[in-house]
């Protein structure tokens, strides 16, 4: 089964997007797999609206935990079974606690295994530079790291939001050589480009 | 943040563990743990790649180290340049076709064709021509069957796991034998068949006595251009045998003494003149000799530790009186 990694800053929407996309593949309802960082695992089950409130936060670093659900996806005739995983954000510079720490490497551990990366920016705040998720030196180098890999993507979130044509261009320009998607997570435009990218690679 | 790690450092960091260890105790940032991890996985890369190559070396070194056969080491040497050469016409978008590499080694048993057809699978693997570069060998038992239908059948389940490899019929001219009715040439069909069909993915090396492998392609004229290579693997002389008898007792840590040299020599010698020669062996009979004598020294000081302590120089000296002079129970003689 291939592996596909959900990575970025902190809040730029990775885990509404894993919601999202895999309700826009037909899943009705998440068996969420969790695995903390000292390696044990539970698991959930969801339906999106539900997942969305119990998983998704405004304030960051939600997400402490590697989150992971399997998803049959159209594959020619048949069907084929992919690993989407949700993980913990990145930062610029260095958290002051260690259990962010913890799963940021734990984050890198998953990255490293994973055979698709679908890398999110906040396009809303890529002009910006003092916020969270606005785009920074951890981008660049998710950008390098990802040339070893077979599948990476850029997606450019929340195309919704005022600011956001004007970050995608600058997206653009800085990632330029990389496959870069205009999505809102929130809204699931942009879905149908994802997904002819995570099939083509599966 | 990357100033907190001078160079050395960096250079030491030479695993993920600590990488991850830094990262959690604040020491770096997640950016620098990112162009640590680049750089390791991508070194990692190229040296797989280089150790890949020096595996092909010590192949090819081992193929080298096989005494005589030059005719197969030009073969190899022509093959690894051909396929070079077309992956690069390949990258300029030129012509490549795909060459066809079936083959025919004849040669009397003990020439070194098992040995050959084993080094060439690996070979074949390394420079990208077989997928697993594995060797399944077979004879005619195992592709020929009992009643009608049931030799197509044997022959296709030893070529699917020969697929990716190569498939080497040893005395394959025993299919020829029995005539038109015989189930033989039901297997050869469907190995013709098969050379088409996986052409791209599958080796087949028929091998036997040059005379019968002869008068096999006499009586099947259409295989001859199928099998566009055709090697003769000659007997050895006796001084060619007597470099490999030294080279496999050094391998197995024996060694011989000046005067059982002598005499080692003086049976092969004798040995070219025994009416069964070409069934003797060649080399497997230089290897049998050489387990016989190996068997004959643990003998000998088996009883002579009832008189004397064994030194460490007497485990390693094959004596004159080890060297077994009857080669009747290696096949000559009856």
């Amino acid at each position: 089964m291939k592996r596909c990694a959900i990575i970025g800053k902190t809040n730029v929407g990775k885990t509404l997007f894993l919601i999202n996309f895999a309700e826009y593949l037909g899943v009705k309802s998440f068996d969420v797999e969790f695995i903390d960082n000292e390696g044990s695992k539970t698991s959930e089950k969801f339906i999106p609206k539900t997942a969305i409130s119990r998983l998704v936060d405004k304030n960051p670093h939600k997400t402490r935990c590697i989150q992971s659900i399997i998803i049959n996806v159209p594959v020619g005739k048949g069907k084929k079974k992919i690993k989407i995983i949700d993980t913990s954000g990145f930062i610029d510079g260095i958290h002051p606690n260690v259990e962010v720490r913890k799963a940021i490497s734990q984050t890198l551990t998953t990255v490293r295994d994973s055979d698709i990366i679908l890398h999110i920016i906040d396009a809303s705040a890529a002009k910006n530079k003092d916020l969270p998720s606005s785009m920074g030196e951890v981008d660049y180098q998710i950008a390098q790291f990802a040339q070893l890999k077979k599948g990476y993507a850029i997606l450019a979130n929340k195309m919704d939001l005022s600011g956001s044509s004007e970050g995608f261009e600058k997206i653009k320009q800085e990632f330029s050589g990389n496959l870069i998607f205009p999505i809102s997570a929130l809204h699931k435009t942009g879905f149908k480009e994802v997904k002819i990218f995570v099939i083509h690679n599966i | 943040m990357i100033d907190k790690i001078d160079n050395k450092m960096k250079n030491e960091i030479n695993d993920h563990a600590k990488i991850h260890d830094m990262l959690i105790n604040g020491l770096i940032t997640t950016a620098d743990a990112l162009t640590m991890l680049t750089d390791l996985d991508s070194y990692k890369i190229t040296f797989e790649k280089v150790s890949d190559e020096e595996k092909l070396e010590d192949i090819m070194k081992e193929l080298d180290e096989l005494i005589g056969l030059s005719k197969v080491k030009n073969l190899v040497k022509e093959i690894q340049a051909f396929s070079e050469i077309q992956k690069k016409r390949e990258e300029e978008k030129l012509l490549a076709e795909p060459q066809v590499l079936h083959m025919i080694f004849k040669g009397n048993p003990g020439t070194g064709k098992t040995t050959v057809a084993r080094l060439l699978g690996k070979i074949f693997k390394h420079i990208g021509i077989l997928e697993k570069g594995h060797t399944v060998e077979v004879e005619r038992a195992d592709l020929v069957g009992e009643y009608i239908g049931h030799t197509a059948q044997k022959t296709r389940d030893q070529i699917k796991r020969a697929r990716g490899g190569i498939l080497f019929v040893d005395e394959a001219y025993s299919l020829g034998r029995g005539g038109e009715k015989d189930f033989g040439k039901e297997a050869i069909d469907t190995l013709v068949k098969a050379m088409e069909d996986y052409k791209d993915d599958l080796i087949v090396i028929l091998a036997g006595y040059k005379d019968e492998m002869d008068w096999f392609l006499q009586i099947n004229p259409g295989l001859r251009s199928r099998f566009p290579i055709q090697i003769e693997f000659n007997d050895y002389s006796v001084d060619e045998l007597m470099q490999i008898a030294k080279m496999m007792a050094e391998k197995r840590q024996y060694r011989f003494s000046p005067e059982s040299l002598l005499k080692f020599e003086d049976i092969l010698q004798s040995s070219m003149n025994n009416m069964f020669y070409n069934k003797l062996g060649n080399a497997r009979l230089v290897r049998n000799m050489i387990e016989k004598a190996i068997r004959r020294q643990a003998l000998r000081l088996v009883s002579q530790s009832k008189i004397s302590r064994i030194s460490r120089e007497d485990l390693l000296q094959i004596k004159p009186e080890d060297i077994p002079i009857d080669l009747s129970e290696f096949g000559g003689g009856h």
